[in-house]
């Protein structure tokens, strides 16, 4: 708790976090949000613990401000931002409970071409802070290495007109269970894009919270998971229109084999005065193993009159049609599944606006395709 | 005259008031104030109960007294004192009437204001109505030609009494005694409802129809329903709600059990327009209802339909355990709720045998200050093999100040099954009303003649008799909505 003690903020902020983790404790199943995602049963008796994890960069772009979260004299962006966010339970836990972590800035204005990269270390639990000033833009690629438990807090919050990709690449993880959560806010005019690869391990949630703030703000997310064995993975988001003229768009594909089980809970909400939010959100599963599970929660919350929002979401398995064609024109059965499964995730691929971390994305889901099928 | 125009004059004949908000002033015979073990045996010696039944209210109790009031729901109400309420409320002078001219004039009266000529309808419409007086059944017309078919419909207390072995065969076998604090407490509490048992194979001669009726000032009423369709039969059920006008709110918690055998079909409609609240959100009924269909057997089918425009608070989830292969769920609904009414309602489609189908229809109005909410969930087993579901909740927002929410949980595990959910939010466009306006439709009838068009395709699901009546309502309830 150094840090945080360090940074001289409000001594409210992490008393806040840790009373909500107090009131709240560690979710189960029996706590709605987390109906799918045992995490208390999943960590057994050891729990969340107090351990530290850690944020390694692996590159840092020139023009890239950092600041170490454990260290004395924060600067003053640190300390107007940092662990603002601490609605949901892990968060607040990650809050009171990290020491350390990283803050990143880019200045405004400052277009920042080659990606950020980091990645979450280690057992315990850790923070980030990515801070783009107005009309600022970043792309910030997010690694994942495979530890016991962590519990993962990154705040991001994007000035006027600023601009950032997000892309995190989760490896098949095996027994470790990983939480992460994001929470981002957008000022006007502000774009947050952001793309999900998940492999899945025994417990794998990664929770988003955006708050679309000003007004034309707009956050797209994407995602894809392919699982197999008895892994887990969960997506989590809740986009908050509380403006006018905000847009946000979601579209995940997911597929689980095996015992595998896939879940998508995607939650929208317009704000009372929100007029002319548009937000759209597709959800589709595809199961290929008899003991698979997927399941999906597309929820609206809407308290304007003005506004398109729409969901659909599916779940189904392979089409016997299409399959056929394929196998038509000689193409093996176990190809012939792949390509489809290459096609169902590619729209949700399609989203990622770098061409190189597009094909780093796709690369890894052909891999674990040929291990699936 | 247009069904729009129609809504119009009935309105303004109405004016402020709302049209069902009288009291019959007929002498109550009452349970003491409050709620305990005592409570419960009184109304089993008042509706003469077997000892069996007495037990089975008396563990319902015991185990309520240890269950929580659930909270997650969307709606938001003062808190209920159980302790400051009458549980039993009968019309005095109650034997078995042989006919209706034996029934007191002064019911009768009531019955002709809420439009149910029992007296019109026996000779035009050919339905039988079992007519629920708050809490006991004053009047049963058509029970020969019933009788005739083998079909079996009465009140629940006569059937406890008449078909003990039917009752206790089916009671809670839907709905468990400890399925959730509300059917516990009816289950304690219960004082009437129908029963229904429709034989092999018979197809049920006409619609069978209830009015139920909250009458006397602070008295919640518990109807406990069952009907059960035997091997290859076939019944229609329709069930009306109207309440008088009163300041404090009233609880309401029925429950409704439906049990379908092999083949058979049972299709259960509802259009409940109690008492919504005055424009300032004072007074109205609470609506805690846990309604369940059991499709036991093979290729049988469940179907509810329900249009609610009335309750301050409405808690309702028809559902549909899909149990025997080849069965059908379905669900179509009307959810509208003006000034400050709260609705949450939707269902749940259980697929566990295989080739299941269900599919769910949801429409959504909000107006005024109201929130109304879709809750559903369509989980598929493992063994659900070539299980489908298709759901549609459309959500329509009238103003600024309401709310409108989705709240869908779609779980399969069976990697045949099919799920498709779509949902929509949108406003009234203002094309839509710009054409009507300009072709001289005024704007109250234009948005009555829209909105009746975003429920059509519930309301073609409803059978004759209460769609002219649900159009109307429709319109009805969204008066002064649009200024």
């Amino acid at each position: 708790m150094t840090g945080i003690t360090a940074l001289g903020l409000p001594e409210a902020r992490r008393n806040e976090a840790a009373a909500v983790f107090r009131a709240r404790g560690v979710p189960h199943r029996r706590v709605e949000e987390w109906k799918y995602s045992d995490l208390k049963s999943a960590l057994g008796e050891a729990g969340i613990g107090a351990g530290q994890a850690d944020l390694r960069i692996s590159h840092l772009p020139s023009g890239v401000e950092t600041f170490d979260l454990a260290g004395p004299n924060p600067p003053d962006w640190v300390r107007e931002y940092f662990g603002l966010a601490s609605r949901n339970v892990m968060s607040a836990a990650s809050l009171s409970l990290s020491a350390g972590g990283t803050a990143f800035r880019v200045p405004r204005g400052l277009a920042v071409a080659e990606p950020l990269k980091f990645e979450f270390t280690g057992s315990g639990h850790v923070r980030g802070l990515v801070v783009l000033e107005d009309g600022a833009s970043l792309t910030l690629v997010e690694g994942v290495t495979v530890d016991k438990f962590r519990n993962a807090g990154l705040e991001i919050v994007l000035g006027e007109a600023a601009r950032l990709d997000h892309v995190r690449v989760s490896p098949n993880a095996g027994d470790a269970v990983l939480v992460e959560e994001v929470s981002v806010r957008i000022a006007q005019g502000g774009q947050y894009r952001a793309h999900f690869a998940a492999f899945g391990s025994k417990l794998s949630r990664m929770e988003v919270e955006i708050a679309l703030e000003g007004e034309g703000a707009e956050a797209h997310l994407s995602g894809v998971a392919l699982l197999d064995g008895k892994r887990h993975s969960d997506v989590t988001t809740h986009v908050i229109h509380r403006t006018v003229g905000t847009r946000s768009t979601q579209l995940f594909k997911h597929v689980a084999g095996g015992h595998a089980k896939a879940v998508y809970q995607g939650k929208v909400t317009v704000a009372k005065g929100a007029n002319g939010s548009d937000s759209n959100q597709s959800a589709k599963a595809l199961l290929l193993g008899e003991n698979a599970e997927a399941d999906l929660k597309p929820e609206l919350e809407i308290f304007a009159d003005d506004v398109k929002c729409a969901h659909g979401a599916a779940v189904g398995d392979l089409d016997a049609e299409s399959l056929f064609y394929l196998r038509a024109r000689g193409i093996p059965e176990a190809e012939a599944r792949g390509l489809l499964l290459q096609a169902f995730l590619e729209d949700a691929v399609a989203e990622i606006p770098n061409t190189d971390l597009r094909e780093l994305v796709r690369t890894e889901l052909l891999t674990a395709l040929k291990a699936l099928v | 005259m247009s069904i729009a125009a129609e809504t119009k004059q009935q309105v303004a004949e109405i004016g402020e008031k709302y049209k069902y908000g009288f009291v019959t002033d007929i002498e109550m015979d009452m349970a003491p104030r409050g709620l305990s073990e005592d409570t419960v045996r009184f109304i089993s010696a008042k509706k003469g109960e077997p000892e069996w039944m007495l037990e089975w209210r008396l563990g319902a109790f015991r185990r309520w007294l240890t269950m929580k009031e659930p909270n997650w729901a969307r709606v938001h109400y003062p808190k209920i004192d159980y302790q400051n309420a009458f549980y039993y409320a009968a019309p005095k002078n109650t034997p078995l009437k042989q006919s209706l001219d034996e029934v007191d004039p002064k019911l009768l009266e009531t019955y002709k204001k809420l439009g149910i000529p029992l007296h019109e309808q026996m000779a035009l419409a050919g339905v039988a109505v079992d007519a629920v007086f708050d809490s006991v059944s004053v009047a049963t017309t058509f029970k020969e030609k019933l009788n005739e078919a083998g079909v079996i419909f009465c009140p629940i207390s006569e059937a406890i009494r008449d078909y003990p072995d039917l009752v206790k065969q089916y009671l809670g076998s839907v709905v468990p005694v400890t399925d959730n604090f509300f059917a516990t407490l009816n289950a304690a509490v219960f004082s009437d409802g129908t029963f229904v048992y429709v034989p092999k194979g018979v197809r049920c001669p006409m619609e069978l129809s209830t009015y139920f009726r909250i009458n006397a000032s602070e008295t919640g009423q518990f109807e406990r329903t069952i009907i059960i369709a035997d091997e290859g039969s076939y019944v229609s059920y329709l069930e009306g709600c109207t309440a008088p006008k009163r300041d404090e709110n009233q609880l309401h918690a029925a429950v409704v059990e439906l049990v379908a055998l092999d083949n058979a079909e049972i299709k259960y409609s509802t259009v409940q327009n109690w008492y919504p609240g005055d424009e300032n959100g004072l007074g109205g009924i609470f609506n805690f209802v846990t309604k369940r269909g059991d499709c036991r057997g093979k290729k049988s089918k469940i179907s509810w339909t329900q249009v609610e425009t009335g309750s301050a608070i409405t808690w309702k989830y028809p559902s549909c355990i899909l149990r025997g292969d080849e069965s059908v769920g379905e669900f179509y609904s009307i959810a509208i709720a003006n000034n400050y009414q709260q609705a949450d309602t939707g269902t749940k489609m259980i697929h566990l045998g295989a080739n299941t189908r269900s599919r769910i229809i949801s429409k959504g109005i909000s107006a005024g200050k109201a929130q109304n909410t879709y809750r559903g969930l369509v989980s598929v087993y493992g063994k659900a093999k070539n299980a489908r579901n298709y759901t549609q909740c459309d959500s329509l927002l009238i103003g600024g100040d309401c709310g409108a929410h989705t709240v869908p949980y779609i779980e399969s595990r069976n990697p045949t099954a099919r799920i498709e959910h779509e949902a929509t939010t949108s406003k009234i466009a203002e094309d839509q009303l710009f054409y009507c306006l300009q072709r001289g439709i005024p704007q109250d009838e234009a948005v009555s003649l829209i909105v009746n068009g975003f429920c059509r395709e519930v309301l073609q699901q409803l059978p004759m008799e209460f769609a002219v009546e649900a159009q109307k309502l429709v319109g009805i309830s969204l008066e002064g909505s649009v200024g």
